[in-house]
């Protein structure tokens, strides 16, 4: 047989079958490609391909398909080799939240939404909130295009959790000015849960959570990597993301750089000067088995950002603010374009440490150790006088430690425990010589937090019930206001209790329905409890009320999922929030005189609330190549108590997007046209009394993308165009803070190039 | 679960340790530092001496605990009518010990301020006394001429980084003037 072999080295056949890895339906039109042979093929209707003759060797194989990560293999091929290859698709919502639910294992039951590798590749030009933005029923809290947050149904900041990586991401969570430190580029997956799976994890909030993962180092015996690059034309914005890995025997290691500068945005119709910006990033991530039961893997991070906001809205009282609001342009707008960032601007630092073992005591019982510091630097700066511009106003140092134990257990009767023990420190801290008193004080919390979960799954059904425990003792250091200042002390003790469970059942014909209770508490914020003062971008005073307690929320969903005619798939999701004790701001009949003159007051005020909607999504599929995709999300939040609307909740949206895709054009291949259409409604749920101006009136936004891919000799490349506000619309969003002073961002064309080796 | 806790000691072990290291660090953060708010303006102080001779009118706002809920005091003044004053402004911060002179702070960066008056009696009037480094006006030093008998407000603005070139701002109209406001405060005067 080896005379055989040798006598044909390079006569040896190749052939194949594609198929989605959830549906296991065929793939067309997808391209495999032997790096090495420099020979490839494209899958027929029913997923088969074969391979021109090929010589015995190894080699690097690359599959893509349209809405697919490309997925990369190395084999070697000594016979006739037949391959059965699965891809993970992309573009059908049903099996998105297929491959959500099996990423998260602990989150059976749960409404997940998620933007997977492919999509963020297409949006390597957004930062985190903007590329949830699209997503049903998420929403973005902005300060400018540069500081953004998402809102998952209405919920942000303290009440939801951001995971990076399995940890709590800490942080100025409380301000709506604190865009999260996270570079979306190091990220493979991120899934927002808006049910009440965050059970399991540590952080004040009150159930819906966001589930930022990296990408898993590929077993992979070579050194390869990945380069992106885009540029925008709104802000000549550049950026570049290089990820290397190999993976040894034992031990495997990935390293992601990402550097991204912009200059100042333009609105449609001027600059928005002093919004640009510049981030540098990277991690490390490196993995070691010990034997079969014991891994280890280690993550470091650091994420580094200067971020300008807008000169104009600077201000230095009421008059400057009602007179901000008449302007046509922000006072300040340059004419010309500049990469220059002075103040106001934002300095942040955020380094992440963590290491995990899993020990697997045998095949059933699972063990997990977690540890991790995380610290946080933020510097803000402010237009100040007598040269003090370049010394932050604010200054704040926090640091924290997490340490987490857990197992996961299955047994007989399909069921499913998870338990874990959790402990947090955090201690945050003003640095001194910022010449202004702080705006939240230095304080040291300590909480402690135990749960349990167990689910059960069978091809039907699955279900799943589990409570969670958190004390937390915080002690707080405030600086009294009045004269002469004073030291006062504050010690916080309380005790959360969190109960979740749910159900869902897959029908025959392909529906799905499944059900969701939860019952979440929170201790109130720091600022909530200890601002004091002066908070000039909303020019009110914001006093808070030590004396708040913890919020209760009892949250329901219910999502019912289907498909008619394999045509059209479908899904809704209502949820029902009521929450006891919610903590807002209350704007007081009072004004009050400073030498700045008057301002309004605003007191923390608790209340019974109530935030309510539903979330749509669908497809539908005209052909193969055509399908048109619709999401609406609809929200509303009542204050029971007062009989008012809630404020800064985000106003109802529709989305349509129209897809085509073409599998080869001259060398290009899976090229993807896509034009989408977004209508933002005004915001009509709040009074006129709650608001310096009425909220904006509602926009329709157009864009439209091209992408595609070729080979490159060896190389795979992908490519993007995407226009964002192709009719460069002039608009203002109700959930962007700096629409009191200027237009929302005009056209945008990016390029982005994406290239694997 | 037994041969777990056999066979791992070691990380059993280093799980306690970490344990009790994070439980004992749960203390009291140290004593914050008062910030020397070095900023901060307490007390304007107008005062308007009678060109001729004569006793100077002290206007005056004085607000020690800022942004607190502590009312300012302010000391309103009376002039005699047909009268031209020399109205010289000091800006004080009294929440240092002693107190900093914000008027010098002012004097050295006169290019990125101007003050603006504004008042309700309209045969008062204010005229700029004084320029900054470029020629344009700025309001530490004004010249007030006084009317007929009444009684009504001046308002007096300091406007950070304006735009002085704006049209109507070197005669004092602060329509146009831009910039963040650092002062804007009222003294109600009388004219007998």
């Amino acid at each position: 047989m080896p005379g055989l072999l040798m006598a044909q080295p390079c006569q040896l056949k190749v052939w194949g079958r594609i198929q989605d890895g959830h549906s296991l339906d065929p793939i067309a039109f997808a391209n495999v490609y032997f790096k090495e042979a420099q020979q490839g093929a494209v899958s027929d209707a029913n997923g088969f391909f074969e391979i021109p003759p090929l010589c015995q060797g190894s080699y690097h194989v690359s599959v893509s398909h349209i809405g697919c990560q490309t997925k990369e293999l190395y084999l070697t091929v000594t016979h006739d080799t037949t391959l059965l290859l699965q891809l993970e698709h992309h573009s059908q919502i049903m099996d998105e939240l297929a491959i959500a639910a099996t990423a998260i294992q602990e989150a059976t039951t749960q409404e997940l939404m998620l933007i997977d590798a492919y999509a963020i590749s297409q949006n390597t030009d957004k930062n985190m909130a903007n590329m949830l933005d699209n997503l049903a029923g998420v929403s973005t809290l902005r300060n400018g295009n540069n500081i953004a947050k998402p809102v998952v149904n209405g919920l942000y900041g303290n009440r939801l959790i951001l995971l990076n990586n399995g940890v709590a991401q800490s942080g100025q969570q409380w301000g709506a000015d604190h865009s999260p430190e996270i570079d979306p580029l190091a990220a493979d997956k991120i899934t927002v849960i808006k049910g009440v799976s965050a059970l399991a994890y540590q952080g004040s909030n009150l159930g819906s959570a966001i589930l930022i993962n990296p990408q898993k180092i590929d077993s992979e015996p070579h050194f390869h990597g990945k380069i992106r690059y885009f540029f925008e034309s709104n802000g000549l914005g550049n950026g570049l993301n290089i990820r290397v890995q190999k993976h040894h025997q034992k031990f495997a290691w990935s390293l992601v750089g990402t550097a991204k500068k912009k200059g100042d945005s333009r609105a449609a119709a001027y600059y928005l000067t002093n919004t640009g910006a510049v981030e540098g990033d990277f991690s490390l991530q490196m993995e070691y088995t010990h034997n079969t039961a014991l891994k280890s893997d280690f993550f470091l991070s650091s994420f580094n950002a200067k971020l300008g906001v807008l000169r104009g809205a600077h201000i230095g009282n009421l008059t400057d603010l009602e007179e901000a609001l008449t302007r046509s342009a922000p006072f300040y707008t340059q004419d010309q374009f500049s990469y220059q960032i002075n103040a106001p601007y934002q300095k942040i630092n955020h380094h992440l440490l963590k290491w995990h073992t899993a020990y697997l005591l045998d095949e059933d019982h699972k063990f997990d150790f977690t540890y991790a510091i995380q610290k946080d630097l933020r510097k803000e700066f402010d237009v100040r006088r007598g040269g003090r511009s370049d010394i932050p106003s604010l200054n704040l140092n926090q640091h924290s430690n997490f340490i987490e134990i857990k197992y996961k257990g299955y047994f007989s009767n399909d069921w499913e425990i998870t338990s874990g023990i959790q402990l947090n420190r955090t201690d945050n801290f003003n640095e001194s010589g910022t010449g202004i008193l702080p705006l939240i004080p230095d304080y040291i919390s300590f909480e402690t937090g135990l749960f349990a979960m167990a689910t059960k799954k069978t091809e039907q059904f699955s279900f799943e019930l589990g409570g969670r425990y958190d004390y937390l003792d915080q002690s707080v250091a405030t600086i009294s206001t009045g004269i002469p200042k004073a030291i006062k002390r504050y010690y916080n003790f309380a005790h959360n209790i969190g109960l979740a469970g749910g159900g869902s059942y897959a029908f025959s014909n392909g529906m799905d329905l499944s059900y969701n209770l939860g019952l979440a508490s929170r201790n109130p914020g720091i600022n909530e409890r200890y601002s004091n003062g002066l908070h000039q971008g909303v020019s009110g005073i914001e006093e808070g009320d030590p004396d708040l307690g913890s919020e209760q929320s009892l949250k329901n969903t219910l999502s019912w999922g289907g498909k008619i005619n394999t045509k059209i798939l479908y899904e809704i999701l209502y949820f029902d929030q009521a929450i006891e004790n919610y903590i807002f701001l209350n704007p007081q009949n009072e004004f009050r005189s400073t030498i700045r003159g008057t301002f309004p007051v605003f007191k923390y005020a608790q209340t019974r609330a109530r935030i309510f909607g539903w979330d749509f999504t669908s497809t539908f599929l005209f052909s193969d190549s055509f399908n048109a995709s619709f999401r609406a999300s609809f929200l509303k939040g009542t204050d029971i108590e007062n009989n008012s609307p809630l404020i800064y909740l985000p106003s109802n949206n529709l989305l349509l997007t129209f897809n085509y895709q073409i599998p080869k054009i001259g060398n290009w291949d899976q090229i993807d046209l896509e034009l989408s259409n977004k209508y933002v409604f005004e915001q009509k749920n709040i009074l006129l009394n709650q608001d310096f101006v009425n909220p904006p009136e509602g926009y329709h936004l157009m864009g439209i993308k091209i992408s595609g891919e070729r080979q490159l000799d060896r190389n795979r490349l992908n490519m993007f165009l995407r226009i964002d506000n192709l009719f460069n619309v002039s608009y203002r969003d109700y959930l962007n803070r700096q629409r009191y002073f200027a237009d929302d961002l005009g056209i945008n064309v990016i390029v982005g190039l994406s290239l694997n080796f | 679960m037994k041969i777990f806790f056999q066979t791992k000691p070691l990380i059993l072990s280093s799980i306690f340790i970490s344990l009790i290291t994070i439980v004992s660090c749960s203390d009291d953060p140290e004593d914050p530092i008062v910030e020397n708010e070095e900023e901060v303006i307490t007390t304007l102080t107008y005062t308007l001496t009678p060109f001729k001779g004569g006793s100077a009118v002290v206007l005056s706002y004085r607000d020690l605990d800022g942004d607190g809920d502590g009312e300012p005091t302010i000391t309103n003044g009376t002039l005699s009518p047909a009268t031209t004053y020399t109205g010289a402004l000091t800006l004080l911060n009294e929440t240092e010990s002693p107190a900093e002179s914000i008027t010098e702070e002012i004097e050295e960066e006169d290019a990125d301020h101007q003050f603006f008056f504004v008042t309700t009696m309209s045969d008062l009037q204010i005229v700029y006394a004084d320029t900054d480094s470029n020629g344009n006006p700025l309001g530490l030093l004004t010249s007030v001429t006084t009317g007929e008998a009444g009684s009504g407000i001046i308002q007096v603005i300091l406007r950070h980084k304006p735009d002085k070139i704006a049209s109507g701002v070197a005669s004092g109209d602060i329509t146009s003037a831009g910039g963040e406001t650092d002062i804007d405060i009222e003294f109600a005067v009388t004219v007998e």
